[in-house]
């Protein structure tokens, strides 16, 4: 079985069914704008303002956060779409239905939030375009080489953490510990709406745990300040090491949920 | 291909704290069937959805072998093998129309989606399903035109075991006759395995039927 076809036929189906809900595939897009509209009220808020903790990204809060938000609205969406379409094929019954073909859980954990990343990809030219049309940012100095190994590194540590998130919905269907602190902490913790340095010292061993803290500063330095490899390594290196550790283990741990499931014969409950 | 279950033992556990004992929904079952169609009777609860979801690959037995064509088959195997039918054809997307629904299980189970859809039309033809129910959204079929996507789905496949569980539910007098025609054909190439609370419709489809009580097979129909 090809595993594009498998990708291909899980975009087509996502489409067609976001597109049957017409007046939320419309509001779904007018969020994109909505959102863009709140950064251009914090920007005539702050305008060029800068704080302290800032400066070692050399920008000001405005373009800080509207480039953290970019950046986390797409890599978090591997965080919380596999949760969250495995949930969804549990209740409308099609899981059982899915899984009792020849399809593994590899192409599956490939396709299953397919259409999801499309969309964070729409999203995140959006912002893009907006940032330099719009909001005029400066994105001149930015080492895009580097900004698109962090942004690699950073998705594949958030989709595999999406996927372990997934373990505990295929497992007990709700009641989901890891979502909740992925949907709480990380954005608190994790240096997306301010620099995680502005966080008190205990806090901030907690914000050092967390990948996201890691993606978001190693992202912000290349885009804002050009930091090259050399200026990453470190931020880098923990990347590589969260993915080295959590891809295959997410995929182990899926395999086995799926494997638990069709022992208890609850694939096809919700 | 020879389809054979030795011994096979499904047991559901109780949910935690439920205070529930597990239930035992295979307790041994043996079963040989070889290509060509077997029906399978047995009151509600007997284990035969059970017994076709262990041997679709769905479930994983907890005791017992499975073998296909003489050599030891695991779920993922059998998932390979075997199309099932279930018995609740209510496993579909509802905002996708049937052919879509079609083209996506087909391509789940390696179907390119011109494959698909040329097998969606003929046997749609044959079990009485219009061109435009095909393409109206799945739920706004009938029950019975729900049936017979279900039915599409499972025997667009071809694959070496087809496992029907119930599958004349809901479906007219003419729907029946064109299955009966389908799962006859079916039976020259496959091994089939059908279930029916109906004494005629399962003789008529099998030439032979076992009977399956308290998760054992025994010779004979549904009572």
């Amino acid at each position: 079985m090809s595993a594009l076809r498998v990708i291909a036929a899980f975009i087509r189906r996502d489409y067609l069914a976001e597109k049957s809900y017409r007046l939320s595939f419309a509001l779904g897009a007018l969020a994109t704008l909505a959102n863009l509209a709140v950064f251009y009220f914090i920007g005539r808020l702050f305008g060029s303002a800068a704080a302290p903790q800032l400066e070692p990204f050399g920008t000001t809060y405005f373009a800080y956060v509207f480039t953290a938000m970019a950046f986390f609205g797409y890599i978090g969406t591997g965080a919380g779409s596999y949760a969250g379409r495995l949930r969804l094929e549990q209740t409308q019954g099609t899981l059982e239905a899915a899984l009792s073909t020849p399809l593994g859980v590899l192409p599956l954990l490939a396709a299953m939030s397919a259409w999801n990343f499309l969309f964070a990809t729409f999203e995140l030219l959006v912002y893009a375009l907006a940032g330099v049309f719009i909001f005029k940012l400066d994105f001149s100095a930015a080492n895009w080489p580097a900004a698109g190994l962090v942004f690699l590194l950073s998705a594949a540590c958030f989709a595999a953490l999406g996927v372990l998130s997934a373990c505990f919905v295929m497992l007990f269907k709700r009641g989901n510990p890891l979502a909740w602190v992925l949907n709480n902490f990380e954005g608190l913790l994790g240096g997306v709406y301010f620099p995680a340095a502005v966080l008190p010292a205990w806090l901030a061993v907690i914000s050092n745990l967390l990948p996201v803290t890691y993606a978001v500063r190693a992202f912000q330095l290349a885009v804002h300040k050009g930091a090259g490899l050399a200026a990453l390594k470190s931020d880098l290196l923990i990347l590589a090491a969260f993915d080295i550790v959590l891809i295959p283990a997410s995929a182990w741990l899926f395999g086995l949920a799926v494997g638990r499931a069709r022992k208890t014969g609850t694939l096809g409950e919700y | 291909m020879r389809l054979e279950a030795k011994g096979l033992v499904k047991i559901f556990p109780a949910p935690v704290f439920s205070g529930l004992a597990p239930l035992r929904a295979l307790a041994g079952a043996d079963l040989a069937a070889e290509t060509g169609v077997t029906g399978l009777g047995g009151s509600n609860g007997s284990g035969k959805t059970t017994l076709f979801r262990t041997l679709a690959g769905v479930l994983e037995a907890d005791g017992g072998v499975i073998l296909a064509g003489g050599l030891p088959a695991d779920a993922k195997r059998l998932r390979e093998l075997a199309a099932y039918c279930p018995s609740n054809p209510r496993s579909f997307y509802f905002r996708l129309s049937a052919a879509e629904n079609l083209r996506f299980f087909g391509a789940l189970a390696g179907l390119t989606s011109a494959e698909a859809a040329a097998r969606a039309e003929q046997l749609a033809g044959r079990l009485g399903l219009s061109p435009s129910d095909l393409k109206r959204r799945f739920d706004r079929l009938s029950e019975g035109n729900m049936q017979k996507v279900s039915l599409i789905r499972a025997l667009s496949r071809r694959a070496q075991f087809l496992l029907l569980d119930e599958p004349f539910r809901g479906l007219d007098g003419v729907a029946c006759r064109g299955l009966l025609e389908l799962i006859a054909e079916a039976g020259k190439i496959s091994t089939v395995l059908v279930t029916s609370h109906s004494r005629e419709l399962l003789a008529a489809a099998a030439g032979r039927t076992l009977r399956i009580e308290n998760g054992r097979l025994q010779p004979g129909g549904p009572a």
